[in-house]
């Protein structure tokens, strides 16, 4: 087992320098004097001398690779000059934010996304399977943001169930009671188009493995249908659900830009529009590069996670 | 393409996404010679005017501008980004699939390498950070989301260029001397065009909401000139006061999106294969039963089926697959079930536990009863409790009927703790046991492999000690041995014939091998297109086999051991259930057919223990009978 962890951790390794790459060139393809374009409106004499010298901007396009390469390996992501402080500093403290909103709507749209994939193939063509079928359309089809202004509009607006926006109360105490309270309306949110995905794969899945034979078996033997279709279907329809699961964990990273937007959510999506929209070119460089290495280590769990799922993978 | 269209026509709410979008494009094509408001004149006097107010149908925004013109003129927008995003997306995506795929080796490496690069984006960000070097605006935003869909389209079409580059039609036109380019365009285009646009009509709404969510965040379409993303972002800040201007916006792109994934949906159906024949649907947890009577009672046998008749219902056909079977099994014997794949002695084996697959299978006549009980039509929990504890199951291929993320162990203690509640380690201890008894060496240790660890033979002994597990009084055997080889195939016989024995066990054998019945059966029926067709013991079957059918099958297996045999001896085939002709079913192959055969039909003729379905049997039963 340890063994193959390694193994994965290795094999990243490419597809993280791959990122770094992508993410070099894409800021490469931004026209006129690199320095003063990075800095847009910052671009101060001072500051122009400062990035000429931290990233060598005057050097060759592969020597400044390797040094921002170098530079991010030793946990120094550059300086935001909009913000006034290292990229990194700012980066862990929004990375925390993003990581209990993205889990939380992963975990909610992990659970209902099978429950209901599941609950959808078992009773097909019923009435359950309609009614899911057709609420998972309407989740896949609600952009995120216009579901969170309703959601407010709704539930903290018209019935005051839940702050409007924000991640703590501007007075009071910081607990886990007023975290929920405000997190509840933007985990949803973001949660909802992956539950879609989720259930529309899950249920497409189960319907796969329960037209095979061990299912009959296990019905010849005489275990209760409600064991067949939770134990014995689910656990050889997850070993096609997880990958999805894995790729699904990147949409809701990802799209917690939104959320973060509408719900005024102090995490990394809000902070990197501001950046784009600011012109900040490191911190978003940072940012991306950080989350995106992030991702990469969470789908490498997410291999482990399906080895130890299904013997039949050589660890 | 006709089909196409009304299989997709069937499909009441793809026609409606259809319907409903049509008419969103059609208004948005033709909002330029609508009698509108300018959309981008600013009237602060009329700010917010709520909707279905004088001159605003729809009301205005925070700058006073006509909601009405501004969401069609929106709409607009965002149908003409979306779409461009999608076609831009397809077409470097399928260029770069199909160098890839047609070139192969080398320069499909590179290619895919790249590709699963970008893949390991989370998705959005990607398209962030491209914005973010290009700067904001609605261009922009449309080439970073065109962008980030390109690995989608390049993988996909990758796939289907590599399965066509190898077929015949490529390599004529290779030597044909055409070049590549050519082939590429002449040859692998036409065949890869219909996935493309599969892909697009499934991605476009995705895209359609990403360009939104960009404009939305700011980072798209800039003022005034507004799609329905940058619509909703404005009107954000007055979400609260006055709700219809987000309202107005946001509906459209739900509306939007919800109608083209209806249509992308029915598209995709229309064109599954596997959807059009129903062969999507899970089976029920038992077979369905319509009969109209409840044959009587008769005998007191362990196991009896009578007049069990199980059809398939696919689409408006109907298979009958068992017409009127009859079989009784006492405790200690063994009947043999024989006949040709697609007899329906498997179906019939698996009617007696309601386990045929439904859909498609159902019961339509007859009655199984267990000691008496008819289990046909009984409730789920009757039946469950009485599968694998009194009428247990060996199935074919062991590697697909057991589970294969489940340990031995696991499948046997499951199958005890089904019907009697006793504490794990103590199912353990049976597993190992049963294991035990099936002559499976080191079962200690054993008990905790995967079935994928186990040979051929091993597995199927553990099926033989899973149908051991409650000590079960019926086993119904569905050709057990048939994917074995022959050494050990002849050990699980000799070993069910000591449980047998042993135990007092009945077994129904299912197989085509009249070897196989030779040495395990006390008697045997022969089935043919459904019904049964000979019965009576064994040794005077094999001896003097009396309906022409018996005598040929026999022909073609002589002993046991020969391996798998088919019975391709008889010439021509048996015929298709679900147009049964009248009178024999065996008028068409046998060589003694004459007019009365297939006059109409022909009963089972009852005579001491045999019994034969045939008018001209090849010996007179009396004569037989010892
Ligand atoms: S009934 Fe006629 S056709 Fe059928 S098996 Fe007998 S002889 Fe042959």
């Amino acid at each position: 087992m340890a063994g193959y962890i390694l193994k994965r951790l290795l094999s990243a390794i490419p597809v993280l320098l791959g990122i770094t790459v992508i993410v070099f060139a894409i800021m490469a393809l931004i026209p006129g004097d690199p320095a003063t374009a990075i800095l847009g409106s910052f671009a101060t004499p001072e500051n122009v001398e400062k990035l000429n010298r931290d990233l060598g901007l005057d050097k060759p396009l592969v020597a400044q690779y390797f040094i921002w390469l170098g530079n991010m390996l030793q946990g120094d992501f550059g300086q935001s000059f909009a913000l006034n402080r290292p990229v990194i500093d700012e980066l862990l403290e929004r990375f925390g934010a993003t990581l209990i909103l993205a889990g939380t709507a992963f975990v909610l749209c992990s659970l209902f996304g099978v429950m209901a994939g599941v609950v959808s193939a078992a009773r097909q063509y019923g009435f359950a399977d309609k009614a899911i079928t057709f609420v998972v359309l309407l989740g896949i089809s609600i952009p995120s943001f216009f579901l969170g202004m309703m959601m407010i509009l709704t539930f903290a607006v018209s019935l005051r169930w839940f702050p409007v926006s924000g991640m703590w109360p501007i007075y009071g105490a910081r607990d886990l009671g007023a975290l929920i309270s405000h997190l509840t309306m933007p985990a949803l949110a973001l949660a909802v188009v992956a539950t879609g995905v989720i259930a529309r794969l899950s249920r497409s899945a189960m319907l796969e493995v329960l037209r095979q034979d061990f299912i009959r078996t296990a019905r010849a033997k005489g275990v209760p249908e409600r064991r067949v279709i939770w134990r014995h279907a689910l656990r050889a329809a997850m070993v096609s659900i997880i990958p999805v699961l894995g790729i699904q964990a990147g949409f809701v990273l990802s799209g917690a830009v939104y959320v973060e937007i509408v719900f005024q959510w102090p995490g990394v999506g809000r902070m990197l529009v501001d950046a784009i929209l600011k012109r900040d070119i490191l911190l978003v460089q940072g940012g991306v590069v950080f989350v995106a290495a992030c991702y990469v280590m969470f789908n490498i769990a997410v291999d482990v996670a399906q080895s130890l799922l299904d013997p039949r993978i050589k660890t | 393409m006709r089909t196409f269209l009304s299989l997709l026509a069937r499909n009441r709410l793809a026609l409606w996404g259809g319907v409903v979008l049509s008419v969103v494009v059609l208004l948005a094509l033709i909002t330029p010679l609508l009698p509108l408001a300018e959309p981008d004149v600013t009237d602060t006097a009329n700010r917010f005017k709520p909707p279905f107010s004088e001159g605003a149908l729809l009301g205005t925004d925070h700058l006073g501008r006509d909601l009405l013109s501004r969401l069609l003129w929106g709409t607009r927008l965002s149908l003409a980004v979306g779409f461009a995003a999608a076609l831009i997306a397809a077409t470097v995506g399928a260029t770069i699939g199909i160098i890839a795929g047609f070139y192969g080796g080398r320069t499909d490496n590179v290619i895919m390498r790249g590709v699963d690069m970008l893949m390991a984006f989370p998705y959005i960000l990607l398209a962030l950070a491209i914005v973010a070097a290009l700067g904001p605006g609605l261009l922009n935003a449309l080439i970073a989301v065109a962008a980030v869909n390109v690995p989608f389209f390049a993988r996909n079409i990758r796939g289907v260029t590599v399965s066509i580059a190898h077929k015949e039609f490529v390599d004529a036109a290779r030597l044909a001397g055409m070049s590549n380019a050519r082939i590429i365009l002449f040859e692998i285009l036409p065949n890869v065009l219909p996935v493309i646009v599969i892909a697009m009509s499934t991605t476009i709404g995705w895209m359609i909401l990403e360009t939104a969510g960009l404009s939305f965040l700011g980072l798209g379409s800039q003022p005034p000139q507004a799609d329905l993303g940058s619509m909703l972002g404005e009107a954000r800040a007055a979400l609260i006061t006055n709700p219809h201007t987000s309202i107005v916006p946001g509906a459209m792109i739900l509306v939007i999106v919800m109608c083209i994934n209806l249509l992308g949906d029915g598209v995709r159906d229309a064109l599954d294969p596997r959807l059009k024949s129903g062969a999507l649907s899970r089976p029920m947890p038992a077979t369905a039963v319509d009969r109209a009577e409840v044959p009587a009672a008769q005998g007191d046998g362990l196991l009896a089926v009578q007049q069990l008749q199980t059809q398939f219902h696919v689409k408006d056909r109907v298979y009958r697959a068992v017409g009127g079977v009859d079989l009784t099994v006492e405790p200690g014997q063994c009947l043999g079930i024989i006949g040709e794949s697609g007899s329906g002695k498997s179906v019939t084996a698996l009617s007696i536990m309601g386990l045929v697959a439904s859909p498609p299978g159902v019961i339509t006549g007859g009655a199984v009863r267990f000691k008496g009980e008819d289990l046909i039509g009984a409730p789920y929990e009757t039946l469950r409790s009485l599968r694998g504890d009194r009428v247990a199951y060996i199935f074919q291929d062991p590697l697909s009927t057991l589970h294969p993320l489940y340990t031995l162990g696991d499948q046997l203690i499951e199958a005890v703790q089904s019907h009697h509640r006793v504490a794990r380690a103590e199912a353990r201890r049976r597993a190992i046991e049963l294991l035990t008894s099936v002559r499976i060496p080191n079962a200690e240790s054993r008990v905790d492999s995967y079935p994928h660890e186990l040979s051929g033979g091993m597995r199927q002994r553990v099926g033989i000690a899973m149908a051991l597990a409650n000590d079960p009084e019926v086993i119904i055997a569905d050709e057990p041995t048939t994917a074995l080889d022959v050494t050990v195939q002849a050990q699980i016989l000799s070993l069910l014939d000591d449980l047998r024995r042993e135990r007092g066990l009945a077994i129904i054998f299912i197989t085509h091998d009249f070897g196989v019945v030779a040495q395990l059966c006390d008697r045997v029926a022969v089935m043919y297109a459904g019904r049964i067709v000979e019965e009576g013991p064994t040794k005077a079957i094999l001896t003097a086999p009396a309906h022409p059918y018996t005598a040929r099958l026999m022909a073609c297996v002589p002993e046991l051991g020969q391996g798998r045999r088919r019975l391709e001896a008889i010439t021509g085939l048996p015929p298709v259930v679900d147009k049964l002709p009248a009178g024999c079913a065996f008028a068409e192959r046998c060589i003694k057919t004459r007019d009365a055969c297939r006059g109409g039909e022909i009963a089972l003729a009852q005579s001491g223990a045999r019994a034969v379905r045939c008018i001209d049997p090849d010996v007179a039963l009396a004569e037989t009978v010892a």
